[in-house]
């Protein structure tokens, strides 16, 4: 093997020089050995081809054309259909930008902008010169709560400002980007207390693993006898990392966003340190430090518990958690503890069941519905799929969460990865389904990781396999890893890419829980669905459908974001009212702001304006106002947000995920986004706005998949109740001050002269005058809103260019 | 089974589509994507019906008959909704049906054709075509002001093609020869060919940027001198080579502009571009593919097989973007070799053709 592919393999880039023919072949080979040869392996084989070479040179499509199955058409149409494939070399380090929902309210655009002039990228490439980085737009990182996000090789950094990219990059570059491995440790038998850490993607993100790190620095140190338990999702996002202690008379102690300077004192205060001579060191150490620290006294370790778990209390105490039940509490690895926790109880209980159709009685009966969005009883559907013919028979768990502003899926498969392989084994053994498919985005490194290691403890431990907990029951799952295409979230197109091809979705019916994957009958359900189903059998359908209204039962997940004061993941009953969501959970829109409305269901869903909060969420009420359930994104806009700002955002999401097979969503799409372009330009009129309307009730009707038909609601909802708006646009004016053509940044009389904004500028726009008011000079002025993040004083203000024109 | 459709009970087999009963029934409905017996796969959406249990608009060719379906395949609603899909389609349909001289030309001769039958050396045919259109004794170029030559699109790379003086050329010809009995249609006959021509649907291309123009240099012999002055049929047909082949090869054949025209749609106006222009020809085959005017109904990849031995063609890309193209492991040139004429045939616009000279 060559320098090359070693190095590769080493560095996981491409810096080097080109690829030898040879190492293309033997890297190939390997592939293909380690994969498989069928058609329908063209996936997981281009996934671990990129993962050896870091991109999928043309030779090697060849290559794998002559050792396999696959034919050079199937093997292009694929490799160029997912976005995750890449056919030129990356950069060394990827620097992914979110530009979810929330990230884009809160100025995800402005971002990219700073890191491409900050790496000197033009319009056509995105990898620097030196090939150290490559830029990526990714649709949703699932960190809302942390907006806006970007991640460079897994680092995560939030709230990230425009004028940080150099201080990210330094940062990046200067600090060890392998983090410590941490070992499994061995938990005492008896303990002083259990300390729990989240460590989902947002709590890893903002910074639990380096908290945990000194957790156990800290527990050596001092010789603590303490449990380190590792949790998944707690849910309460903004917050992380969260630091919980369960002392051994179940009092509890809970700290947010705890700081790696905080963790000894919060520890060493409610437990003592093992050993004498280690606890006269630290009382010496904290004698002394009483003198040095003032801010001690301050800091969140000294206030009451009452008082620092208020907010918490608070944001709990209106969820109920079925999914997400024993959040905070479970260690997402341990099946032991699961089980402790009444895990597969409700298998068990199936299990003993004489008759298997009385299952999805049950399941009908509560009222679950479908929670990937258009919610299709879940029972009938169990009971059309039970009785359709062929063998084998399969449950897919649709885990391709793509929907920017929506990460509940990616949270429960990460959290709760048992719970979900429970739902799915229960819903196989109601149905005379044999195996199971865990559909999951390769986005979402960590719930594939969780869900294979679950699924290997489950066959270690004889829960998944032949003859279950022996019983006659066989049943056996396998992980599907997404390539990055939003539109596989449809079932049909799912199946199609499941079967190796473009995931182009077919009208329906045939219904796949007919005919489905390999021709067979194939029961797609949603990840929250099945991580409902183990609840409803333990505590029976009426516990579940007494939650709820009367068309729609029991919770649902939704992570809510955007400018709301306390973001996070929630699980709230139906028929709970927007109001209550944003103003009692959420904690209102932040400082001095105006809620204005909520994106419900992403770029399926629709604006709901604050006027009509008090709507109770629920499937029927949702779709009357035009918005619709969804995956469950639930986004608070203020009055900075503009409607066709957001309208577009989401139109090019949706254009930029079409298949581009039926024609009104390839082309449709386009022409709605094109018009609203000129419209956000205020190059379009009147007449315009009308043929928008019209052309989105007409998309809404002639697209052949879910995608296409729902694709203009966030249009329809916008022109249905902020009208105006998108007149205003017309006119030339932007009431929200957003669209960055009609608007411009002016100086006004606040401003001392410091010069910081003419240091900040990066076209050198403002020219730099101590002691004078400033000036922006509006010819080279990019509108990157450097000037306003950096001024102290409020001196820079964004201002309509038509208003200026009027008032001269 | 029985199912309704425009009012009407016929029958109908399991399996069988809305569209399979309604040609049955004789109800036209529209169809670009669809070919009997090639896998459906529904992306024009020109056969869009409406059932009205849901009020919900699919597709015909793939919706599959069901118990108690009552389908409208004819309201006003559906016409309405089939004419935006043909005009979308139309939208990315950057092509030109007919050539700028013929366009422009006040007695809409075919000057196109009489350039490919020159350059193919077939004097007698071109002089017999140029026969056909004389509707007097006298051709109109005498006296007309060559506008084909101002439209001609030649113009914009260096000059236009010679098109005046080589049918004044082949005129002198045509009566050293007495070769026009004289038995003129009248003028009439032109004044109703060109208002035909005005009258059949004719789509744009829209704006050109340079790259794209000089596509159409690809259908002429870069070699051939050029002549404005024609003397000779040798000098005629030479500069004729420089031709660029603008009309399209399917005018006659056309199923999107035949529904076009059947839909009564003008050519929208503001053409969306997804890809520059490109024209690819395969040297083995003279198989030409021209990007723009492809509409992605995927029949040429459906009804070739592909393979190692013989690459046929696939899609690429996602979306908008989406697009026919060779694989990424083979060239052009060495696709379909044995199949170019079965994806011919069943591309319902020009986009795939042979490039041979008539």
């Amino acid at each position: 093997m060559s320098e090359k592919v070693k190095h590769i393999e080493e560095h996981g880039c491409n810096c080097q020089p080109e690829l030898k023919s040879d190492d293309i072949k033997t890297v190939v080979s390997q592939v293909v050995a380690k994969c498989g040869r069928e058609k329908d392996k063209v996936i997981p084989v281009l996934q671990e081809l990129q993962k050896r070479l870091n991109y999928i040179p043309s030779e090697a499509l060849k290559e794998i054309c002559r050792l396999t199955e696959i034919t050079p058409g199937q093997i292009s149409g694929v490799s160029t259909f997912y976005s995750q494939f890449r056919h030129i070399p990356a950069g060394k380090h990827i620097i992914k930008i979110c530009a979810g929902t929330a990230c884009h309210v809160k100025g995800s655009g402005l971002i990219t902008e700073a890191f491409r002039r900050e790496l000197k990228l033009d319009e056509t490439t995105s990898t620097s010169a030196d090939g150290l980085f490559s830029i990526e737009e990714v649709a949703c990182l699932g960190c809302c709560t942390l907006a806006p996000v970007v991640q460079i090789d897994g680092k995560t950094y939030g709230h990230v400002k425009s004028t940080q990219a150099a201080e990210i990059l330094y940062d990046f570059i200067n600090t060890g980007k392998h983090q410590k491995d941490l070992h499994q440790e061995v938990a005492p038998d008896v303990y002083d207390a259990e300390v729990r850490i989240g460590l989902g993607s947002c709590c890893v993100a903002g910074g639990s693993r380096e908290i945990l790190s000194r957790l156990f620095e800290v527990k050596e140190a001092y010789d603590l006898n303490i449990k380190l338990k590792p949790v998944g999702c707690v849910g309460v996002c903004n917050q992380t990392p969260l630091l919980e202690i369960v002392m051994n008379d179940s009092t509890h102690h809970r700290y947010t966003n705890v700081k790696i300077v905080q963790v000894e004192d919060i520890l060493l205060k409610h437990i003592k340190p093992g050993k004498f001579g280690k606890r006269l060191i630290y009382r010496i150490n904290d004698f002394a430090d009483s003198f040095v620290h003032e801010g001690k006294l301050n800091s969140p370790i000294n206030l009451p518990g009452e008082k620092r778990e208020e907010f918490l209390n608070n944001f709990l105490s209106y969820q109920v958690h079925i999914a997400t039940q024993q959040s905070g509490i479970l260690t997402p690895d341990s099946l032991d503890e699961y089980i402790l926790l009444g895990g597969f109880e409700a298998l068990k209980k199936v299990l003993r069941q004489s008759d298997k159709s009385e299952i999805a009685d049950i399941i009908l009966e509560s009222g679950l519905r479908g929670r990937g969005g258009a919610g299709f009883p879940t029972g009938k559907k169990w009971k059309i799929f039970s009785e359709s013919p062929g063998s084998p028979k399969y449950v897919v768990c649709n885990g391709d969460e793509g929907d920017p502003g929506a990460f509940m899926d990616r949270m429960l498969l990460e959290s709760f990865p048992f719970r979900v392989i429970e739902g799915m084994m229960i819903a196989g053994f109601a149905t005379g389904a044999s195996e199971g498919i865990f559909y999951i985005r390769a986005e979402y490194p960590l719930a594939v990781s969780r869900v294979s290691n679950a699924l290997k403890i489950c066959y270690e431990r004889g829960m998944l396999g032949d003859n279950i907990l022996n019983t006659t029951f066989s049943f056996n799952i396998t992980i599907f890893e997404g390539a990055g295409a939003f539109v596989c979230g449809e079932e049909t197109a799912l199946i199609a890419s499941l079967e190796g091809k473009r995931g182009t979705p077919i009208l329906r019916p045939p219904y796949p829980a007919v005919q489905g994957f390999r021709e067979k009958p194939t029961l797609v359900n949603n990840v929250e669905t099945l991580s409902l189903v183990p609840w409803i059998i333990n505590n029976g359908p009426e516990a579940f459908s007494s939650i709820g209204t009367e068309k729609s039962k029991g919770t649902k997940v939704f992570a809510l974001a955007g400018k709301v004061a306390r973001g996070g993941l929630i699980e709230v009953p139906m028929g709970i009212t927007i109001r209550d969501i944003v103003e009692k959970i959420g904690y209102g829109v932040g400082d001095g702001r105006t809620f204005k409305a909520v994106q419900i269901g992403g770029p399926s869903g629709g604006c709901i304006p604050a006027s009509m909060a008090d709507t109770p969420i629920d499937y029927e009420e949702l779709s009357r106002m035009g918005a619709m359930m969804g995956s469950g994104g639930l986004v608070v806009l203020d009055d900075t947000d503009c409607m066709v700002d957001m309208t577009k955002y989401f139109l090019t999401f949706t254009h930029k995920q079409s298949c581009g097979k039926c024609t009104f969503c390839r082309v449709g799409t386009r022409r709605m986004l094109d018009i609203l372009t000129l419209l956000s330009q205020g190059k379009a009129d009147m007449k315009e706005i009308d043929e928008l309307e019209k052309l989105s009730f007409e998309v809404r009707n002639g697209s052949l998949c879910g995608l296409g038909k729902t694709a203009p609601n966030p249009l329809i909802t916008g022109l249905k109740y902020f009208r105006e708006e998108f007149e205003a646009h017309a006119r030339g004016y932007c009431p929200a001050r957003k669209c960055r053509d009609l608007i411009k940044y002016v100086v006004n009389d606040k401003c001392t002269g410091c010069t910081k904004c003419s240091q900040d500028c990066p076209v050198g726009a403002i020219p730099f005058s101590p002691y004078e008011i400033h000036v922006i000079d509006q010819d080279l002025c990019i509108k990157c809103d450097n000037c306003r993040i950096t001024c102290p004083e409020d001196a820079i203000e964004i201002v309509n260019i038509a208003d200026v024109h009027k008032n001269q | 089974m029985y199912i309704k459709i425009n009012n009407i009970e016929f029958h109908a087999s399991e399996g069988e589509t809305v569209l399979d009963v309604a040609r049955r029934a004789g109800i036209s409905i529209p169809t670009l994507c669809h070919k009997d017996g090639v896998e459906h796969y529904s992306s024009c959406m020109v056969c869009l019906v409406r059932d009205r249990r849901n009020n919900s608009y699919i597709p015909s060719c793939s919706a599959l008959v069901q118990e108690g379906m009552d389908i409208d395949a004819s309201g006003d609603d559906v016409k309405e909704l089939r004419r935006k899909a043909v005009e979308l389609l139309l939208l990315e349909h950057r092509a030109e049906c007919e050539a700028p001289c013929r366009v422009v030309c006040p007695a809409a001769y075919d000057i196109p054709r009489m350039n490919r039958l020159l350059s193919a050396g077939r004097f007698r045919e071109a002089v017999d075509l140029i026969v056909s259109e004389l509707a007097t004794p006298e051709i109109r170029c005498l006296t007309c002001g060559a506008y084909c030559e101002n439209a001609c699109r030649r113009k914009k790379i260096d000059t236009p093609i010679s098109i005046r003086n080589i049918r004044l050329f082949i005129f002198d010809k045509i009566k050293e020869e007495k070769l026009f009995s004289g038995s003129a249609a009248g003028s009439d006959a032109r004044y109703s060919a060109k208002e035909e021509l005005k009258n059949r649907f004719s789509s744009r291309t829209g704006k050109l940027n340079d790259a794209e123009l000089r596509q159409w240099l690809k259908e002429c012999d870069g070699m051939s001198e050029r002549y404005r002055d024609i003397t000779s049929f040798e000098q005629a047909s030479s500069e004729a080579e420089s031709c660029m082949h603008c009309d399209c090869r399917a005018a006659g054949n056309c199923a999107l502009r035949a529904v076009a025209e059947d839909l009564s749609l003008k050519d929208p106006a503001g053409k969306l571009v997804n890809s520059p222009i490109k024209k690819k020809i395969n040297k083995n085959t003279g198989l030409i593919f021209e990007n723009a005017k492809c509409i992605k109904c995927g029949l040429c990849v459906r009804v070739c097989e592909d393979s190692n031995d013989e690459p046929a063609l696939c899609f690429i890309n996602r979306g908008f973007v989406s697009i026919i193209s060779e694989p990424l492991t083979a060239e052009f040139d060495d696709i379909l070799a044995s199949q170019a004429r079965k994806a011919v045939e069943v591309c319902p616009t020009g986009a795939l053709s042979f490039i041979e000279k008539t």
